[in-house]
């Protein structure tokens, strides 16, 4: 599959996804598949009014996530471009037993070993784990990307639309992974998975629970892997790092989970912030404007918090979780390679073994065997036991060889799998943070503009009441309260008769309230 | 006589309606500067000989305008500098309240913390140089107001405080200001609202409806502040929070980038801008903090205008004690000249008439008189009460007219800069966190 058409295509389709702006040429799009994914959102942006089978209400994130399982690796000759599939369409079933969600899953692809171009089937989480199963199984030195958790213990509702939605998400990522993978890709458990019908899948499932006694011989090559004497320093490298980029992304998880709890209640004080600024509007005159602008700043502030909290837990945390997942998924797969080159060295030991064993006849006195006590002839004795010998060393030399094999596979699918993804990590994580900043920056924006309006709403007011003041000229001298008199205690006036009534006549006026 | 009264009636009206008045625009602080600086540790002896450690502000005085004639005679250098203590201050302030008791005094910054969310925020140590910083500008404050007001910055006492170094304390006792009856009145109106109890001595039978308003405005003023300042304070917490979370995904990125080949650069400098977003809230809530100490300073007016409607009742009520005094007054006179007749069921009169007789005419013309003398001397007190109550209410309104003008651009002051730093800090972090996207887009 790997030809020049193929470098053509992905040429082509790499300006295509990210963004369905932009036609891309029929030729380099025989499937169509980039309008189809327009299509695609189409039908999504349309179905988001009243469909009850919607997949929610941010369209856009849910696109962006769907062409991002289907936007391509940097191109790679191995690297497949003729298998598409995509997740969506979250349906409750509800049975006897049980409740529980299906998703579509269509596949849409070239390749000559499907009868059809198209495929439209309806799978649960179980199928997939089937899948993933079986993929471990048939591929054991492969890197077989994670699955999102079956839990997810935080929200106990498994039916909300944000779990579905991150779940379908996850759910589609994980197949694109597969199906851009040079090997699984063509295996025959995902055929199945993307193809056949309910009750076929059925039945392949029941089948595979024989299969896995399989698992059980090479148990005591599970041994751990510093047991290993030839392993490789590049190994050792290998495993320090999962283990730290395993927990490091640990640490993003949790430090992005502190940070979410802080800022719901943050939240939760602006709630009760504005609503002070519009109560203490109703006993101003003046301010009230001013002071409703402050209650609507904050408002908006909180929306815009609303927003970025839900981006946080939805959007940003789901793809750091898969990480974790994908850094015990590369534990699982370094742990098998191990196991292989343990089994080799373990059959190393036995030829040596053996090859012992059989010096060690040649020296050997057989008038003591077993088989000379029941009459044997002790030569004949040393001939048969030499014999059994070579034949197990002739059979262990075989087995070497096949070991040795094995371990080279191993390191060579390893090898490429780990580089393939690295190169998809880097990727990821260019996008998934430069998402995150992308929020921030958004939340930030919305702010500033709330606050602008809020200053421009109290400034507004004082333009106006500068105005009406002008006209009278008592605001132009601030603080003076302009009393002419000039006495600084208060002094009753003296009781003289006739300005008795004067004052009388004045402090009557005065109680009346003149002011 | 007649002036004062015609003057406080003028005063009742607009305030610029003379044209002498137009003069008076300016203050004395448009003539020069005060500030309240360099807080310094002293310790010294109480008056019952303990050692005792307090705090000394120093407070600088510069004229800018020295030909001025607002200016008092006795400031004759251009810059001045003493040190006050804390008790000081309130010493004038309490002068300064017993003097003009119809001004809305500015108030000083708290003595003592008793909000409870505030001690939670380690605040309560008189000597954290937080609180010694922001109780600094609390008083410089107290002083700029006090110099902007037309009538109070001509006061000698505060003329004093801010240039005699010795013996100010007492040149403010020598006015003998603890002596005057207001005095009693601050002091019992200190005393309410602290308590926060409606003194309900005074029943007032005509509750004059403007103070009545001003007294739940005053209540509406101080709730409302309080609850924001409170929420505002668990705000201020919380985006504490936030950002030095932040400093972890700095910590992270780092470790991070320690063993990744390509992307460690983009990763390192991602985990520098975290930090940096983390430190960055200091200098913000610190600023903020001055908009909340200014709020707060409101949150204390509304303590002085309560005190103002307080004496107003107090005034009010002393009128009716004396009105009913009269009415009684001439009641009795009545009763006598028409010869003692006890028709009202029990009386003492109809008592000491039935068992010692009947006054001669002698006794009850000495009594009649006696009255007469007593109903003028009534009269007199009450025209001098209504004097005192209208010139009171006269002068005080108008203060608070003053007042509330004051307040209108003080608020919008504070919600300006308030929403000024908002924007400020929206503007650093869209700038922060494109400088860390470019960290991550250039990966």
């Amino acid at each position: 599959m790997a030809d020049g058409t193929d470098s053509g295509f992905s040429e082509g389709q790499s300006s295509g996804p990210g963004g369905s702006s932009g036609p891309i040429s029929p030729d380099l799009d025989p499937l169509n598949i980039t309008t189809s994914t327009v299509d695609l959102e189409e039908s999504l942006d349309m179905g988001a009014e009243g469909d009850p089978k919607s997949t929610g209400d941010d369209i856009t994130t849910l696109t962006q996530s769907s062409l991002a399982g289907l936007r391509l690796d940097d191109a790679l000759a191995s690297d497949v471009h003729d298998l598409f599939v995509t997740v969506d369409d979250p349906e409750k079933h509800i049975t006897n037993m049980e409740s529980y969600i299906t998703y579509r899953v269509t596949t849409k692809t070239t390749r000559s070993d499907y009868d059809s171009h198209e495929y439209v089937v309806r799978r649960r989480y179980q199928d997939f784990l089937w899948l993933r199963e079986r993929l471990e199984a048939t591929n054991p030195t492969h890197l077989i990307p994670p699955l999102p958790e079956k839990h997810s213990f935080r929200r106990l509702d498994r039916f909300s639309p944000e779990f579905l939605k991150t779940r379908q998400a996850a759910l589609q990522k994980f197949l694109s992974r597969i199906v851009d993978h040079p090997t699984l890709s063509f295996n025959e458990n995902l055929t199945i998975f993307l193809t056949a019908k309910a009750w076929e899948l059925a039945s392949h499932r029941k089948q595979a629970q024989g299969i896995m006694g399989k698992m059980g011989s090479s148990m005591r090559s599970m041994a751990a892997g510093y047991m290993l004497k030839n392993r490789s320093p590049e190994y050792a490298t290998m495993q320090e790092y999962v283990n730290t980029f395993g927990a490091k992304m640990g640490t993003i998880d949790r430090i992005n989970q502190r940070l979410l709890k802080e800022m719901t209640d943050y939240q939760q004080d602006l709630r009760e912030f504005g609503p002070v600024f519009t109560l203490w509007s109703n006993s101003e005159t003046e301010l009230a404007p001013a002071m409703l602008g402050m209650a609507s700043g904050v408002e908006k502030c909180e929306k815009a918090l609303d927003q970025q909290i839900s981006d946080q837990e939805h959007v940003f945390a789901p793809p750091v979780k898969e990480y974790i997942l994908y850094a015990e998924a590369m534990k699982a797969v370094l742990k098998r390679r191990d196991s292989i080159q343990m089994e080799y060295e373990l059959t190393v030991e036995d030829l040596s073994r053996k090859r012992n064993d059989r010096e060690q006849l040649k020296m050997s006195d057989q008038s003591y065997s077993l088989g000379a006590f029941l009459g044997k002839d002790p030569e004949e004795v040393r001939q048969q036991k030499r014999t059994k010998l070579d034949s197990q060393i002739e059979e262990l030399l075989k087995q070497v060889e096949v070991s040795n094999d094995s371990v080279e596979c191993a390191n060579a699918d390893l090898k490429a799998d780990l580089e393939r993804w690295h190169r998809n990590k880097r990727r990821d994580v260019k996008e998934v943070f430069s998402e995150l900043c992308d929020r921030n920056i958004q939340y930030y924006q919305e702010c500033l503009s709330a606050w602008e309006e809020t200053l421009q709403e109290i400034n507004q007011k004082s333009e106006l009441e500068t105005a009406s003041t002008l006209a009278t000229p008592t605001s132009s001298c601030p603080d003076t309260p302009n009393l002419a008199t000039p006495t600084s205690s208060i002094t009753p006036p003296l009781p003289a008769t006739p300005t008795k009534g004067g004052t009388e006549g004045g402090a009557a006026e005065g109680q009346g309230g003149t002011q | 006589m007649a002036d004062v009264g015609s003057d406080s009636a003028q005063e009742g009206g607009s305030e610029a309606s003379t044209p002498s008045s137009s003069k008076r625009v300016t203050s004395l602080l448009s003539v020069m500067e005060i500030s309240v600086t360099e807080p310094e540790r002293r310790t010294g002896v109480t008056a019952i000989n303990m050692k005792e450690t307090y705090t000394v502000y120093l407070v600088e005085t510069r004229i800018t305008d020295m030909k001025s004639e607002l200016l008092p005679e006795t400031f004759t250098d251009e810059t001045f500098s003493l040190w006050r203590r804390y008790s000081e201050f309130e010493l004038l302030r309490n002068y300064l309240c017993v003097t003009y008791p119809a001004v809305v005094i500015p108030p000083l910054p708290e003595k003592k913390i008793h909000m409870m969310w505030q001690k939670l925020s380690g605040g309560e140590d008189k000597f954290d140089p937080d609180f010694i910083e922001r109780r600094r500008a609390g008083l410089e404050s107290f002083l700029l107001r006090v110099a902007a007001h037309g009538q109070l910055s001509q006061d000698k006492i505060f003329h004093c405080f801010l240039h005699l170094g010795e013996n100010w304390k007492e040149t403010v006792l020598a006015t003998g200001y603890q002596n005057k009856k207001i005095y009693l009145i601050l002091r019992t109106a200190q005393m309410d609202s602290r308590l926060k109890t409606l003194n309900a001595q005074f029943r007032l039978k005509n509750p004059d409806r403007r103070f009545q308003d001003l007294k739940n405005y005053s209540s509406e003023l101080e709730a409302n502040i309080a609850n924001l300042l409170k929420i505002r304070e668990r705000l201020a917490e919380r985006l504490y929070g936030i950002h030095k979370i932040h400093a972890n995904y700095g910590r992270v990125f780092s470790e991070w980038s320690g063993i990744e080949k390509e992307m460690g650069d983009g990763l390192q400098s991602a985990g520098h801008f975290m930090d940096v977003y983390a430190a960055s809230i200091d200098s913000m809530l610190e600023e903020e903090d001055t908009y909340a100490d200014a709020l707060k300073e409101y949150l204390y007016f509304a303590d002085a205008l309560r005190s103002i409607c307080r004496k107003q009742e107090l005034l009010q009520y002393e009128v009716e004690k004396l009105e009913d005094k009269l009415v009684y007054l001439k009641a009795q006179k009545e009763q006598m000249e028409q010869g003692g007749d006890v028709k009202s069921g029990f009386s003492l009169k109809g008592m000491t008439t039935k068992l010692f007789g009947a006054d001669t005419p002698e006794t009850r013309d000495k009594k009649i008189k006696l009255l007469e003398e007593q109903t003028q001397q009534t009269e007199e007190q009450l025209q001098a009460a209504k004097w005192e109550l209208s010139t009171y209410i006269d002068r005080s309104l108008q203060d608070v007219e003053r007042f509330k003008r004051q307040k209108v651009r003080d608020l919008r002051e504070i919600f300006i800069n308030y929403s000024i730093m908002q924007i400020k800090l929206c503007k650093k972090g869209i700038s922060l966190w494109n400088n860390t996207k470019e960290c991550f887009t250039k990966m």
